[in-house]
């Protein structure tokens, strides 16, 4: 359209007013994008439908109670089941308390079925036959390898907490998955030093042989061990996710609420913005439309005017983000919340969300200034003379 | 002189302000030949802007007809008028009124931008209206760069640059010093005499008046004097108009 360069001149009649909203818009967005990808990932399937065949059975009352290791093979006789996996949570430290030195630590009695469990997961360095024939060895995440600097071979010392030992472990074998922020060793490992936790895991994972069999031996499983002194709560590993995310709280409505109350504090902005343009113009509307222009024109000036000024800050924010997202990505991998990462991506639409906010903020900010200018009657915006 | 290209009949503008009913103007009639000069005089709140209006086709009368050539302005739909008036009137404001953001070349394309021009013919149009004001040098300069003189100059070759028949203009040199108020009122001149357009002007100064064929004085809301200059002496005839209504 011919008018539109008018537009583009228009909006940056005011340009440091204009800036400043442009930045109130991009910095708004840029964190609507990012607060929306963490929205995202707690939704997203890292293992990519690989958890849909998995189940995790833990003690009824806690993950923190121990199950008997003696429920192998009464697990395994259940139709449906593929694998049986032992595990348990370490904990301890890694040489000192700091979020940096932050990872997660599992032992596992079942070495030899790690991957078969995890199929998601390859090796990449080492193989998985030289960790599991080492009782000290040391499976490891490729991302930890990288933030550590670790070498395949390497000896890592991990001090226990809920475990009173000091392990030292040899990198034997180094895996590449969604989440690779996880170290596994052998459970013999901690036995060895203490050996009255012998006959006692942490909880069980099963790969299951088809989706009916995930649905259905979660009821029988705990049905079966409902009355013994350990009985079992079987979840999908799914839902097993899900629990740690309400235990944060209802962080889902908080963020759409944040999120919410961003979009419309943006919108308060830009609105502002554009009545203040509208209101310094009211003369010179009303000389382009006794020139001719109509009604429809100057509602297309105001609108296109709010519209560009929105997509501006939108988009650069959008962008931004964009481009910051992998250098945001590895920074969360390397926190303490580093398995969040494995969820995270560029979603296509976090971007579509943003790109509509965007517009939907130009249209809405610029409506009501948009239709004042168009129906002022001429002669009153000429009387008006600034 | 030729036929009437402004026929006003009966025209009555009110305002309505609360209960209040304004008339601004009662009963007005006058009728405009095509290629004339008139200069409409007045005291303050006379109507004069508000007549300039209806004539221009950019407000409506409360009862009463105008016709402007073949157009009966008066009773027009919005829509039509805005086109009419983009094809047929050049407005010419006290305070210029120039977008601050377009350099004088893009202020001068903006009726243009209406119409179904090409890029080309735009730009021809736009050269051709700047050359008739004296302004050929000046197409990339922005408002603020121009002098006020300048600035109307501009205004006007806005005005022109779509070639209406009819040129109003309210107080053009009410916010100029003497020498550029001149060149302007030459200007307006030039474009009745030689180009053959119609103009109304609005004006407070005797002198500008002196300019016109003919002068309309306005006052609350009729109209009062109403003098022809003769062919020949026509400013003399009129500044002699201009000292009586001025004098009593
Ligand atoms: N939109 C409006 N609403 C109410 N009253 C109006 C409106 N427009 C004009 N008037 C009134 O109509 C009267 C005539 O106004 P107008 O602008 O035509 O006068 P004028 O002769 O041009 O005066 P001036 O020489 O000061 O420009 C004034 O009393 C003015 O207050
Ligand atoms: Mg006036």
């Amino acid at each position: 359209m011919k008018l539109l360069p008018l537009v583009f001149k228009n909006l940056f009649r005011k340009k440091t007013r204009s800036l400043l909203t442009i930045g109130s818009i991009l910095l708004p967005l840029f964190v609507i994008c990012i607060l929306g990808t963490m929205l995202r990932a707690l939704d997203s399937d890292p293992s990519n439908g690989k958890g849909m065949y998995r189940l995790i059975v833990r003690h009824k009352v806690s993950i923190t109670n121990w199950l008997p290791a003696a429920y192998d093979p009464k697990i395994r006789q259940l139709p449906g089941v593929v694998e049986v996996l032992r595990m348990n949570w370490f904990g301890g430290s890694y040489v000192d308390q700091s979020a940096r030195n932050q990872f997660a630590r599992f032992s596992t009695s079942d070495a030899d079925r790690f991957l078969k469990v995890f199929d998601e997961a390859t090796v990449v360095e080492g193989s998985e036959k030289e960790w599991v024939d080492d009782r000290s060895g040391l499976l490891v995440g490729r991302l930890l390898m990288k933030k550590y600097g670790w070498k395949l071979g390497q000896k890592v010392t991990l001090k226990g907490d809920i475990y009173p030992v000091t392990l030292e472990l040899t990198i034997r074998a180094v895996f590449e998955a969604p989440d690779e922020t996880g170290v596994y060793f052998h459970h013999e490992a901690i036995e060895e030093a203490l050996p009255r936790v012998k006959g006692f895991v942490g909880w069980y994972w099963i790969k299951t042989a088809s989706l009916e069999a995930t649905e259905r031996i979660p009821a029988q499983l705990d049905a079966m061990f409902e009355n013994s002194s350990f009985p079992t709560k079987t979840e999908t590993e799914k839902e097993f996710q899900n629990g740690w995310v309400s235990m944060l709280g209802n962080v889902k409505l908080l963020v759409t609420s944040i999120c919410t109350i961003i979009v419309f504090v943006i919108l308060l902005i830009a609105a502002n913005t554009m009545a203040m343009a509208a209101r310094e113009r009211v003369t010179e509307i009303a000389v382009l439309r006794t020139l001719g222009f109509r009604k429809r024109q100057i509602l297309g000036l105001v609108l296109g005017e709010s519209l560009l000024l929105s997509l501006f800050g939108g988009v650069l924010g959008v962008a931004l983000y964009a481009l910051l997202f992998p250098g945001f990505r590895e920074a969360v991998a390397n926190s303490p919340m580093g398995g969040f990462a494995a969820g995270m991506k560029l979603f296509p639409e976090i971007l579509a969300v943003a790109f509509a906010v965007t517009v939907f903020v130009g249209l809405v900010a610029g409506l009501a200034p948009a239709v004042r200018s168009a129906q002022r009657s001429i002669t009153d915006g000429l009387r008006q003379v600034g | 002189m030729g036929k009437p290209l402004i026929r006003i009949e009966n025209v009555v503008k009110q305002y309505t302000r609360d209960t209040q009913v304004l008339t601004v103007l009662d009963g007005l009639s006058l009728e405009v030949e095509e290629g004339d000069f008139v200069a409409l005089m007045g005291p303050s709140g006379s109507g004069k802007t508000t007549l300039l209006n209806l004539v221009a086709g950019i407000d409506r009368p409360t009862s009463g007809t105008i016709h402007v050539g073949d157009a009966e302005v008066s009773s027009m739909s919005e829509g039509a008028l805005a086109r009419w008036r983009s094809q047929h009137v050049g407005f010419i404001f006290q305070l210029y009124n120039l977008v601050p953001v377009l350099t004088a070349f893009e202020n001068v394309e903006l009726p243009l931008l209406l119409t179904r021009l090409s890029k080309a013919d735009r730009r021809r149009q736009v050269e051709t209206a700047l050359g008739v004001v004296g302004l050929s040098d000046r197409m990339d300069h922005y408002p603020r760069q121009l002098s006020g003189g300048q600035e109307q100059r501009v205004a006007i070759a806005r005005a022109i640059a779509t070639d209406p028949t009819l040129l109003v203009a309210d107080e053009p040199t009410g916010d100029l010093d003497a020498r550029s108020g001149e060149e302007i009122l030459v200007l307006l001149e030039r474009l009745n005499h030689e180009f053959g357009k119609t103009v109304v002007m609005v004006t407070h100064d005797p002198k500008a008046a002196a300019r016109a064929h003919r002068l309309v004085h306005l006052d609350k809301g009729v109209l009062k004097e109403d003098v022809r200059a003769k062919e020949a002496a026509g400013s003399i005839g009129l500044a002699a108009a201009v000292e009586v209504s001025a004098g009593k």
